[in-house]
């Protein structure tokens, strides 16, 4: 494990509902997120996954502190980030960015490329004197793959994919360590993904940069994860490198998930498993007792009403240390394969030519 | 055959000039049978799907040539109130967004009894019965409680169950399914994709299903049409297209998938941009993307090119990227 850079306990987000006009009262709360803890190390990419509702961006929020949280720690450095205030936050946030899901509407339409990418600088100016702004600007925009010319036009002059790359250079700006990307690439097109996720591996390299990445696509979050974290109805449900989760996952969640995601080979049609969950996430207002999960689980007991489930290594697997040794917040844990070992059905033949021109160098 | 669409054209006037939406298009799908239409935003998918609905907007947009043959007539040569008898009762549309494409403020069960009351002449009680036994159907539970329930009182997936409950009500030969799980959950994905499955196998409908998601088609589709700015660049049986795709823009978007094997490597990416249809490029479409292209690429529109019986390829190197 590499020396970790941000550390997260307990994390809490519960947003109140109240009742009343002038004599507000609470009557409850959204458990938005409900105690999630993890590691993230240095130059390591964490990839966060579960569906919608599930809390995934609102501990994005809380990471760039968009967000206070209600408990719980973030540490970065070994510092808690949620006690700061002032100056000493400023710095703090200097360090984590953030890159945005929808570049439609998370970039200014009335102001240029440049503005958009130099904005972090008028908050930040220590990181570039004013006179320098503009050749950092276009540096970063030929670091993501754009023209440093365009620096005067406007968002709507760009593709969807352009747009991303413009986020990307405004998360760079301040040479941040940290970068919190939520659904990065679900708004773009299949041919256009690839591109993106290519150029943030490639800038991970080149700057050292730590991720943390969120998106519900379980084939891009392997491909890009160290590790991988599943959430369900704010918590963390299971954890492990990408490895573990993905071939040996021991929450039968996970388990669900997995098989729920359709695979492109239609000779895997007729001899996959699939475990289809009945019914719908439960309401955050009002989470189920014990497991969080057992209202749709196929291997629900009484006892799973009655004991929350630690997210430890269960008991069965911690004296064997195997890939089924992780993280699994699941009273009767045990490894199920659900992604069948992968045939590519076109073989080796049809891999791409290593030095076409449809591969950047 | 039941629906057949032949050279197919769709233009839209724009501020900008003439935006070439569908540039002869051509394809069939029988009863029992599932075509999927994939292919990426502004390639023409959903406009050709909308023209043989005839829900297209005109104007702006217009139909410029091209036959849509159902059950043997040209829809295109009927009069609005004749297209208007086939459109929900032999063909039926399912679409992304169930929440705006449902009334928020008509009851489900009037959305739904809706169809019998104007298709059928049933006495609105009727109706009603007829609602509930639909959400029967689409297994939403408490049916009889929930059909009074408006649309924001139903989760995702089960908007969805209300969307095709509508669209299976008269019992139509044809659904049109366009992205009509992208915008649920995996899980809940699953169980809609399943349930709509089953449903086409019992009522032997033909199945259109417009998508994007290779993983999906690769489920349930028996045959697949590729577009790209407008035109099918590729038509396969399922199993053929993904064994050996036969066109470089199909073959583009498989190797996009990440796989185990190249974990920590590149991955494989189409360059460049899809095309502006106000100025798709000369000859064929996807040359300044194709790692393949020539001279004869630039200059002249690839037909459809036979590649077997049953499949086709817009590709004049179709047998190089075949056996690539």
């Amino acid at each position: 494990m590499p020396e970790p850079i941000l550390q997260v306990d307990g994390l809490v987000k519960h947003y109140p509902l109240t009742q009343g006009v002038l004599l507000k009262k609470q009557i409850g709360a959204v458990k938005a997120v409900d105690g999630v803890d993890f590691t993230l190390g240095r130059g390591e990419t964490l990839g966060i996954v579960g569906e919608s509702g599930c809390g995934k961006s609102t501990v994005a929020k809380m990471l760039v502190h968009l967000e206070r949280p209600t408990a719980g720690s973030i540490r970065y450095k070994g510092e808690d980030v949620t006690e700061l205030s002032g100056r000493a936050l400023k710095a703090v946030r200097r360090n984590i960015q953030m890159v945005f899901q929808d570049p439609y509407t998370s970039l200014n339409p009335r102001m240029t490329v440049g503005d958009i990418i130099g904005e972090p600088y008028e908050i930040h100016p220590e990181v570039a004197p004013k006179g320098d702004r503009r050749r950092r600007v276009q540096e970063l925009l030929d670091v993501v793959g754009l023209n440093p010319e365009y620096i005067n036009r406007y968002p709507h002059q760009f593709s969807g994919g352009q747009r991303q790359r413009i986020g990307i250079a405004r998360g760079l700006a301040l040479r941040p360590e940290v970068i919190v990307a939520d659904e990065p690439v679900s708004a773009l097109d299949v041919s256009v993904q690839a591109q993106v996720i290519n150029l943030l591996a490639g800038l991970q390299q080149e700057f050292d940069l730590s991720y943390v990445f969120i998106a519900h696509d379980l084939s891009i979050v392997r491909h890009i994860s160290d590790r991988v974290g599943v959430m369900y109805l704010g918590r963390i449900v299971e954890i492990g490198t990408d490895e573990q989760i993905y071939d040996h996952p021991t929450h039968p969640y996970t388990q669900a998930l997995l098989s729920a995601v359709p695979v492109p080979d239609p000779e895997a049609r007729e001899h996959r498993e699939r475990i289809i969950l009945t019914g719908d996430v439960p309401s955050p207002t009002n989470i189920p007792s014990g497991c969080r999960f057992r209202t749709r689980c196929f291997k629900a007991q009484p006892r799973c009403a009655e004991e929350v489930p630690l997210l430890a290594v269960p008991e069965a697997f911690r004296g064997a240390p195997g890939p089924a040794a992780h993280p699994s917040a699941c009273h009767f844990a045990e490894e199920k394969q659900v992604v069948p070992p992968e045939t590519d059905p076109r073989g080796d033949r049809f891999l791409p030519p290593a030095d076409g021109p449809g591969r950047p160098a | 055959m039941l629906l057949e669409v032949r050279d197919l054209h769709v233009e839209f006037r724009t501020r900008d000039g003439i935006a070439k939406a569908v540039n002869g298009v051509s394809y069939a799908v029988d009863a029992g049978e599932t075509l999927a239409v994939l292919g990426e935003s502004g390639s023409g998918k959903s406009v050709t799907a909308q023209a043989v609905m005839g829900i297209l907007d005109m104007p702006p947009g217009r139909i410029t040539g091209g036959e849509i043959l159902f059950k043997g007539r040209d829809l295109l040569k009927l009069k609005e109130d004749q297209r208007r008898s086939v459109r929900g009762a032999e063909m039926a549309m399912i679409f992304q967004d169930a929440l705006s494409s449902l009334n928020p403020v008509l009851s489900v069960g009037d959305q739904l009894g809706e169809m019998f009351v104007v298709h059928r002449g049933m006495s609105r009680k009727d109706a009603r019965a007829k609602a509930v036994e639909l959400m029967d159907r689409v297994r939403i539970p408490a049916a009889r409680e929930r059909v009074r329930q408006y649309p924001h009182q139903f989760s995702g997936g089960m908007r969805q169950r209300i969307m095709i409950a509508m669209a299976l009500a008269l019992e139509p030969a044809l659904i049109i399914a366009d992205e009509p799980t992208t915008a649920l959950d995996v899980t809940v994905q699953a169980q809609v994709m399943d349930l709509l499955a089953e449903l086409q196998r019992e009522y032997r409908m033909g199945l259109i299903l417009i998508t994007h998601d290779l993983g999906v088609v690769a489920d349930v589709a028996d045959r697949i049409a590729v577009m790209y700015a407008g035109r099918i660049v590729e038509s396969a049986p399922v199993h053929d297209i993904y064994k050996a795709p036969a066109h470089p823009y199909t073959r583009g978007l498989l190797d996009s998938i990440p796989r185990l094997d190249q974990k920590g490597q590149e991955l494989y990416a189409i360059k460049g941009l899809p095309p502006n249809l106000l100025h798709i490029p000369p000859g064929c479409p996807f040359h300044p993307r194709c790692p393949m292209a020539q001279d004869v690429c630039r200059t002249d529109v690839p037909p459809l090119y036979e590649v077997s019986a049953t499949r086709g390829s817009a590709c004049h190197f179709w047998r190089e990227c075949l056996h690539a």
